[in-house]
């Protein structure tokens, strides 16, 4: 273990990045779903985390309230933003009372920030989506805007949710810029950023259309890779046509509503049938009305089927990962081939590889012995760094793939319980759809039989 | 059909025409008078049919025989006695079996029309003849000059103005045989139309065409009266249930072609929500090919969507077919009605203006001219007509409309039933745990 430095970055939970030793400790805590304990064995060393009591007691954490807010941005120009309450509520036993312990106010920006550090410094992790910046596979009646109080809820709920993921992942839950994300309101930006995890990000792992040609690849995480660019596609094809759908559905129900007016008006010309044609009306309305509601609900299933469209990226970003270390290991390990070539030529005298310094040496003539010596000296100190190093990597690569797949293994367990509520969440809506329809035609059925 | 006199049916009432006193004779008033003078021949053709088939409840005179307006009255009591079950109806007309007739001028349709009835009329107990709709136009224009005091029900549009229809599909044909059918059938209802010589060969005649030809000059006395009727006259003043009724009528078209645009516009809003469907339902499967433990529920959700795709359309035809002809035959009833109605201001008129002239020339009274007095007669005679038609058109109107709507509200019921049935059934599907591996 490396001294320790005051960098909090280091002074978190393990990171596959570290070196080897802890790490068979942290996976034990992997494996160990329950969040409510950290063994002590599993925290490094530092006793001044007395913070690590915190995951002692079981928490519940809610985005309770949302707010509009004005304040100066970097630019000094008045800018309009919501605000989110973040509560944290402490739970001494099983069904005891909840003490509020932690309560801040945070805004979009800071759930991203906290969100592009976790995947930085946990990329064999798939880490859980945030809600949609603006509103898309809107429906006509929805608004697209961002203040709209109908989207600051669902969103309000949608980083909730976002929270309560991470409190719940074995691994992220331990995090400490996520427990001062909770705890610390001011200041905490910086926190993050003094972490350095910017200087440690990848940028190709932004560069999502760049091909890298890997020889190599564990075929699970290419087959995975292109299943989240299926899942991507098809679960964008669904929102879109659930969109076009619930617009008509809503143009059926709303036209309905003209009936109730002109049979009120028509009831007024009749002696007889007017009282059964009136009522008929109301339930006319009543069915109009009702569509309101109902797409409403339905909105819940398509934020559901949303958070499964972006975790795909974060899906992707994994394999993504281990596609670029396995990129990088290929790339050592051809570098190293190639010196280690370079110094047997030298050595024996050969020349078989192509090289710069081979040619001029034709043309200009050759170098001296002692050049020579000197040459396949510092070859030789290359070759044996390389060594080290692809060994390293080596390993790195493969605790990557096995820490992924552990995750990954977890993640679809997940996905598929949780889509499978969905399904089930909307085949009631659909249901309660019904329900609700044979009742007002029933009543309006009732109503025309009076006529 | 023969001609002469009627001969009395067994089941009639004990008084033969014979016995009943010139409608004419005597006094013009509204109330029933007694009168000895024997019916005249052509009066006979007119009063006869209506008269003959009277079921009488208690037996006895038809009450008020002596104006024309006692037809009326009888024509009120009658009604009840037609909306009782069959066994009191003695004529069934149906429209069924269309086929397509093929000929190098053009090509048709022709329905078959079968008529069962032992009224005396007829020389045969049931008759099966072909008709197309060329032939139920002739009719309902003879109708409509013969009976120009009654109300003539509609028959459905000539022309088909949406050029997209196919004349000859399946569901175009089948919508106008159950019009046709209706049409028949409410002329079979009405205790004076259902009489009418036309009426008669239109169901019997082996060649129709050839009767056609003959121009047939069997009007009735009102309709040659009417017929003469010079327009041009001004309206003193229209009686206030009269009034009403154009009232109403007006309204009433205009809230049934309200009515017609709404229902339109959710067949069209409901046809482009099952678009959407049909694409929706298909992502689901498509999703369910890429996963494992969520394949047989993804593709349970698309079957399930697949269902409730087939009700809708289910739902669109059936209203298309059944529920929108019945509305635009109903606006055009109440077009007819309105000519009627402005044919009886016509009669008014004319009789209003013949007595303001009399009136002026200041002859002596209390001998009012004959042709003044007939005149009003044919005034009365309308009214009466007209009132009576009218409160039958309203009942059948309840009838047709309850029955409709009702329908309509069964339709959206089941397809409701269909889907729900459907989400019901999947919901063990979703939930069944998937055995460990």
């Amino acid at each position: 273990m490396e001294p320790a430095t005051p960098d909090l970055g280091r002074l978190l939970q393990p990171s596959p990045l570290e070196p080897l030793g802890h790490t068979d400790a942290g996976l034990e805590a992997v494996v160990d779903e329950d969040a409510e304990g950290v063994r002590d064995e599993d925290v490094p060393g530092d006793q001044t985390m007395t913070e690590n009591n915190f995951w002692l007691k079981k928490i519940e954490i809610s985005v309770s309230e949302a707010e509009k807010r004005t304040g100066r941005n970097a630019m000094n120009m008045q800018e309009t933003y919501t605000a989110y309450l973040i509560e944290t509520r402490s739970v001494e036993h099983i069904d005891g009372p909840s003490v509020l312990t932690d309560s801040l106010w945070r805004r979009y920006s800071e759930f991203e920030l906290l969100r592009n550090y976790l995947l930085v410094y946990y990329p064999h992790v798939v880490v859980p989506p945030l809600p949609e910046k603006r509103a898309e596979f809107v429906w006509h009646k929805l608004s697209a805007d961002n203040m709209d109080p109908d989207f600051v809820e669902r969103r309000r709920i949608g980083l909730e949710n976002f929270l309560l993921r991470i409190a719940s992942h074995p691994i992220l839950c331990r995090d400490k810029i996520f427990y001062l994300f909770l705890t610390q309101e001011g200041n905490w930006k910086e926190t993050v950023y003094e972490t350095g995890f910017q200087l440690k990000a990848d940028s190709r792992l932004k560069a999502l259309n760049a091909t890298f040609r890997v020889k190599n690849p564990d075929k699970r995480f290419t087959e995975l890779k292109h299943y989240s660019d299926e899942l991507q596609s098809v679960i964008s094809h669904l929102l879109r046509v659930r969109a076009r759908v619930a617009d008509r559905l809503y143009g059926v129900y709303k036209v309905h509503g003209n009936y109730g007016r002109v049979f009120s008006e028509w009831s007024a010309i009749e002696k007889e049938m007017g009282d059964g044609l009136q009522s008929a009306g109301h339930h006319m309305d009543v069915y109009a009305s009702s569509i309101d509601d109902i797409l409403e609900d339905e909105e819940h299933y398509a934020d559901q089927l949303k958070e499964y469209l972006f975790y795909a990226e974060a899906l992707r970003a994994v394999c993504r990962k281990h596609e670029l270390m396995q990129y990088d290991l290929e790339m050592a390990a051809q570098d190293l081939a190639s010196k280690k070539q370079q110094c047997e030529e030298l050595a024996t005298g050969t020349v078989r590889t192509f090289s710069l310094k081979g040619m001029t040496t034709k043309l200009f003539g050759q170098e001296t012995p002692e050049q020579r010596e000197a040459r396949i000296k510092v070859l030789e100190e290359q070759i044996s760094e390389g060594e080290q190093q692809l060994k390293s990597k080596n390993l790195e690569g493969r605790e990557f793939v096995k820490n992924a797949w552990a995750d990954i293994e977890r993640f679809k367990e997940q996905k598929n319980r949780d889509l499978k509520e969905a399904l089930i969440s909307y085949a009631v809506m659909q249901i309660s759809m019904c329900k609700k329809g044979i009742q007002v035609w029933t009543n309006a059925k009732e109503c025309f039989s009076k006529m | 059909m023969s001609g002469g006199l009627p001969k009395a049916l067994p089941s009639t009432g004990p008084h033969s025409l014979r016995d009943m006193p010139h409608p004419l004779a005597g006094s013009s008033s509204e109330e029933a008078v007694g009168g000895d003078s024997t019916p005249s021949p052509d009066l006979l053709l007119a009063r006869s049919f209506a008269d003959k088939d009277l079921i009488l409840p208690n037996g006895g005179t038809p009450a008020g025989t002596s104006s024309p307006a006692s037809s009326s009255s009888l024509l009120n009591r009658l009604q009840l006695d037609d909306d009782l079950d069959g066994e009191t109806r003695d004529l069934f007309v149906t429209v069924d079996d269309p086929k397509k007739h093929v000929c190098t001028m053009e090509t048709y349709i022709t329905y078959r029309i079968t008529t069962k009835s032992t009224r005396v009329e007829f020389d045969l107990p049931e008759y099966s003849v072909r008709r197309r709709y060329q032939d139920f136009d002739w009719l309902r224009n003879k109708l409509e000059e013969s009976q120009p005091t009654h109300l003539i029900p509609p028959l459905p549009e000539k022309f088909v103005v949406k050029g997209v229809v196919d004349r000859f599909s399946e569901e175009f044909v089948e919508t106008r045989r159950k019009a046709l059918d209706k049409f028949l059938k409410r002329i079979t209802d009405h205790p004076v139309l259902s009489f009418n010589e036309h009426f008669n060969v239109f169901l019997t005649a082996k060649d129709l065409n050839a009767h056609k030809k003959q121009g047939m000059a069997l009007l009735t006395r009102m309709g040659e009266s009417v017929k003469h009727v010079t327009g041009g006259y001004k309206l003193r003043s229209r009686p206030l249930e009269f009034a009403a009724i154009g009232e109403y009528l007006d309204t009433f078209a205009l809230k049934l072609g309200t009515i017609d645009r709404i229902a339109q516009r959710i067949i069209k809003e409901e046809i482009e929500y099952l678009v959407e469907l049909r694409e929706y339902g298909p992502v689901y499967s498509t999703w369910s090919a890429l996963e494992g433990e969520l394949a047989e529920p993804l593709e349970g959700v698309s079957a399930c969507i697949g269902n409730c795709s087939t009700a809708l359309e289910e739902l669109t035809d059936d209203m298309t077919e059944d529920f929108l002809p019945v509305l635009r035959e109903y606006v055009l009833y109440s077009d007819s009605m309105k000519n009627v109605l402005k044919k009886r201001d016509q009669v008014q008129a004319e009789y209003e203006a013949k007595l303001e002239a009399v009136a002026l020339r200041k002859e002596d009274r209390p001998k009012v001219p004959a042709d003044v007095e007939k005149c009003q007669d044919r005034m009365e005679c309308f009214n009466a007509d007209l009132k009576a038609d009218m409160e039958r058109w309203q009942n059948n109107k309840r009838q047709d409309f309850r029955q409709l709507l009702m329908g309509m509200a069964d339709k959206n019921i089941q397809y409701y039933e269909k889907c729900l049935t459907a989400w019901e059934s999947i919901i063990p599907l979703l939930q069944e745990r998937q055995e460990a591996k």
